[in-house]
């Protein structure tokens, strides 16, 4: 097929796409029209999904955006920082890359954030209200710091190869550090609305009128800062996993070496910063269930064992995905690696461990059943899973997994290199011996959470954390300390990758949008019939809260939409490179050659 | 290249399909909107302990979010009715249920911590007098009415202080068979129309040992009975302190005896 016409099919592709999504919006606007406006309406109707289900997709689709354009700067700019330091060029074109991926995504965002108000103010007027009564100054910083932020990418982006030398280049870096400070302030202001409706402060009751709410201990509710923390690690894997989506995608298009080699670089690098954050990310996740638990005792056992319990073993589902799709990615990238072969006969063991672990994780404890449930059953807890269903086999099993995918990278780093030290030898057995002793004291602390109470198994929890985090920290410093001036076996060879290892980076992307969208719901469905917990009910009548199967369809509706924009988004992206393909001057050529993070 | 996009919209959609599927395919639970209960002055006992049950055993109350899983909170299935009467001396069986609901702090029960929620906060007056009424029933007698929350908005109206009975009749005296109904022992074992399901069934205990079955009732946790080893730690282990001395002679008696 020649180049034109293929353009010119997906041209036509992306216009049906969005003559479709304009008919919807017509539809809805005239259905809004029609109704009878003379009465105060509390609620409006939406056709076909109804009210809840639009603004469902609008705030999901709005955040999946939000978390791109706030992942992916702080990748940009740590990218861009290597640059600088480390002075590689092959790391500022990437992150140009990245930046020009953002423009699109950014207006993308903006427009479903516009939706979401007009839904909003449409389709719920009187919460609406209520909400802007309370938060409408902050509303206003929010419009302010958003054009500010536009201005910086743009200036950031256009900037770039104008300001690529000497001081002017710290400047650029400077945009970009601007550019992350302005979203991340955005984002904690939109926290600060919606963290509200889930803790509002203890003074707001059912009768106190909006205008008499502070807007400060609105904003600086229970939830809020563990909310800001989660986010803000959430979105760096996020981001990590669209550019590893991005980058697998380009690999598979290539045409040329040059271009494998810089997409399965760029790919690895992706892959490494999403699994490297998702890592920390279950102890913001923690820190967030304590703050809920000691905000409402009932909203938290609601989260954990009420309606949703069986929410977080779909969750150890995926995250069990996530952790096997990596590290798969990763002993298939071995391959390329000149001196891998000699860890080869590990990975099935560490599969092994992989593969325990995740379904230890996704063993249900407590879970709401029946009467008739628990006789079945035996028992109010099963009589075999029961035992590994509890925290202690769970903390060991998530902890494992983690040791065992540090494990991976580091073979992977180790895997071309020969240490010239001279305490190389002794060196990685210390190495061996911190993983394995991280190993044992967790494994020990799980089994004797057995035989101890509550209170003390949950503190156990910290001794194995502890330990997991000093083994990888000694670790690392060991083997920074150890390559310093390594030989090695042999350049990396990127680019000669087999393709089934980009579909593991389309896995990993599309897992972690789609846990976003369940971890979404969860944060919003344990509100359960009310807008604001306890103080606003919802008397709409779509106040009940869905069980998990229709979520799941609607959390799959809103990733299939935010992904297919985001191909059109990766398409115009390479639209607009096409004419650097004339010049061979500009192909990256560079790339071709070996490196490492 | 549509071979490539084939593929990759192949693996996009089967991923999103398995996790549809596997979430559609476990059980459903959605989270229901506790009705808005409207019930008449003159509303009957059994229409107000079954919309109390309703409250306790769907997503409206949330009550099974915590109690009857063992160890989070008491379990009150079957005993809440009578366990009252124990809790707080002077106060009536109405009134300690109601202080339970919307003062829980106000008489912790030992051995566990002050979780229960307050429910006043979310649930309207009629719903807390239909769980109050529901409780009651489990062991107890229904003294609830309409008048306790028809018009009055403003806490529980006082009832005279129940007198306490504590006379210790003769064990011969006492009507076993209507104490295993009071007692709520019928939620968990079968016993004439009740299935039970949950423990052995009354009958087949005929012949045990008085002994072991005086034991079995105060401390439950002290011998399990055969082929019920999972579900130990089920059965309360408050009736030792709600059956008087003789209450539990005639009890054991009758249990030997074959329950009937
Ligand atoms: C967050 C967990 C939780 C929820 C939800 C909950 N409870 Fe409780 N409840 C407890 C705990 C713990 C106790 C024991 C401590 C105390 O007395 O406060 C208790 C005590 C009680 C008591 C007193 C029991 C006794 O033996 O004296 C009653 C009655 C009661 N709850 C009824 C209910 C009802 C009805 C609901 C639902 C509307 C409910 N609870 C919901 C945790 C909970
Ligand atoms: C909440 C459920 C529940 C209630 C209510 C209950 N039991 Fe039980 N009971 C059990 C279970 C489960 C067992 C079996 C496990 C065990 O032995 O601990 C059991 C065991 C027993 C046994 C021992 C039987 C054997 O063969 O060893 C006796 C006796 C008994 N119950 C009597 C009573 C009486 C009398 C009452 C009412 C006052 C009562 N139970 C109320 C659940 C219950």
């Amino acid at each position: 097929m020649s180049e034109s016409l293929r353009h010119r099919r997906a041209f036509w592709g992306v216009g049906l796409v969005l003559v479709a999504f304009g008919l919807l919006a017509l539809v809805g606007a005239g259905e809004l029209l029609a109704q009878d406006a003379s009465q105060i309406r509390r609620y409006g109707d939406f056709p076909v999904i109804g009210a809840r289900g639009a603004i469902w997709i609008t705030a999901q689709v709005h955040l999946m955006f939000a978390a791109f354009v706030l992942g992916v700067p702080m990748f940009a700019i740590v990218v861009e920082a290597i640059a600088i330091f480390g002075g590689d060029k092959r790391y500022d074109k990437l992150a140009k890359e990245f930046t020009r991926l953002l423009l699109i995504a950014y207006s993308a965002t903006a427009i479903w954030g516009a939706m979401l108000t007009f839904a909003l103010s449409s389709l719920y007027p009187v919460f609406w209200s209520y909400l802007t009564t309370i938060f409408g100054p902050s509303m206003w910083l929010y419009a302010a710091l958003f054009i500010v932020e536009s201005f910086t990418l743009y200036l950031y982006y256009y900037g770039w190869d104008r300001w690529s030398e000497g001081k002017a280049k710290y400047g650029h870096w400077g945009l970009g550090i601007l550019l992350n400070v302005w979203g991340t302030i955005v984002m904690f202001i939109a926290n600060g609305w919606l963290t509200y409706m889930m803790s509002p402060p203890a003074e707001v009751a059912a009768d106190t009128a909006p205008d008499q709410v502070q807007l400060w201990s609105a904003i600086f509710n229970a939830t809020w800062m563990p909310i800001n923390i989660h986010r803000i690690l959430a979105n760096v894997v996020f981001g990590g996993a669209i550019v590893g989506m991005y980058a697998a995608y380009r690999f598979l298009a290539a045409k040329t070496d040059e271009e494998r080699a810089h997409y399965d670089w760029m790919g690895y690098i992706g892959n490494f910063i999403a699994i490297g954050a998702l890592i920390v990310l279950p102890f913001a996740g923690y820190y967030l269930g304590r703050e809920i638990y000691e905000f409402n005792q009932q909203m938290g056992i609601t989260m954990m064992g009420g309606f949703m319990s069986w929410l977080w073993i779909i969750q150890a589902f995926l995250i069990g995905v996530l952790f096997l799709a990596g590290n798969y990615y990763l002993w298939i990238g071995m391959g390329r690696i000149p001196g891998a072969e000699r860890f080869t006969p590990y990975v099935k063991y560490m599969l092994v461990v992989l593969v325990a672990g995740v379904i230890v994780w996704a063993t249900p404890h407590t879970i709401i059943a029946s009467r008739d449930e628990i006789a079945a059953m035996g028992g109010t807890h099963h009589p075999f899973l029961g035992a590994l269903g509890v925290m202690s086999a769970k903390n060991t099993a998530v902890n494992l997994m983690i040791l065992t995918t540090f494990l991976s990278f580091m073979l992977y780093r180790r895997a071309n290199k020969i240490p010239v030290v001279n305490w190389a030898r002794s060196g990685t057995i210390a190495q061996g011996a911190a993983l394995a002793i991280a190993a044992v004291v967790v494994t020990f602390y799980g089994v004797y959470g057995y035989f101890v109470t509550a209170i003390v198994r949950i503190g156990f929890s910290v001794y194995q954390v502890l330990a997991v985090l000093a083994a990888m920290l000694l670790v690392v410093v060991l083997d920074v300390m150890m390559l310093r001036g390594a030989k090695s076996r042999g350049e990396i060879r990127w680019g000669q990758m087999p393709p089934r290892s980009q579909y593991a980076l389309f896995v990993l992307a599309v897992t972690f949008t789609w846990l976003m969208g369940l971890m979404g719901f969860a944060r919003s469905g344990i509100r359960q019939h009310w807008h604001v917990y306890e103080v606003i009910r919802d008397t709409s009548a779509q106040a009940a809260t869905p069980a998990l199967g229709p979520a799941a369809t609607m959390i799959s509706v809103c990733v299939l939409i935010f992904l297919s924009l985001v191909a059109i988004i990766f398409w115009l992206g390479g639209l607009a490179e096409k004419p650097a393909h004339k010049d061979p001057a500009d192909l990256v050529t560079a790339v071709s050659r070996g490196g490492e993070v | 290249m549509w071979r490539t996009n084939l593929a990759v919209a192949f693996v996009v959609l089967g991923t999103l399909g398995v996790y549809t599927a596997v979430a559609n395919m476990i059980p459903q639970v959605q989270s229901d909107v506790p009705e808005e209960l409207v019930l008449s002055a003159d509303v009957s006992p059994e229409e107000l302990v079954a919309a109390g049950e309703n409250l306790y055993a769907g997503s409206g109350g949330g009550c099974t979010a915590c109690h009857g899983l063992g160890t989070r909170a008491p379990d009150i299935l079957g005993t809440a009715g009578s366990t009252c009467e124990t809790r707080e001396p002077g106060k009536s069986c109405k009134d300690y249920l109601y202080e339970s609901l919307v003062d829980p702090g106000a008489y912790v029960v030992e051995g566990f911590q002050p979780i229960m929620p307050d429910m006043s906060r979310t649930l309207s007056d009629a719903q807390i007098w239909s769980l109050v009424a529901f409780l009651e029933s489990q062991g107890g007698e229904v003294t609830v009415t309409g008048a306790d929350f028809a018009g009055s908005d403003d806490g529980p109206p006082p009832t005279p202080a129940d007198p306490v009975t504590d006379g210790d009749a003769a064990p011969g005296d006492i009507d076993a068979a209507a104490l295993v109904q009071s007692l709520g022992c019928t939620a968990c074992h079968a016993y004439g129309a009740s299935p039970g399901g949950i423990g052995p069934a009354l009958s087949e205990m005929a012949g045990l040992e008085l002994d072991y079955l005086r034991r079995s009732i105060i401390d439950p946790a002290a011998d399990t009975a055969t082929g019920f080893e999972a579900l130990a730690g089920t059965m309360p282990a408050t009736f030792g302190e709600l059956l008087t001395e003789s209450e539990l002679e005639a009890m054991v008696t009758y249990l030997a005896g074959g329950a009937e």
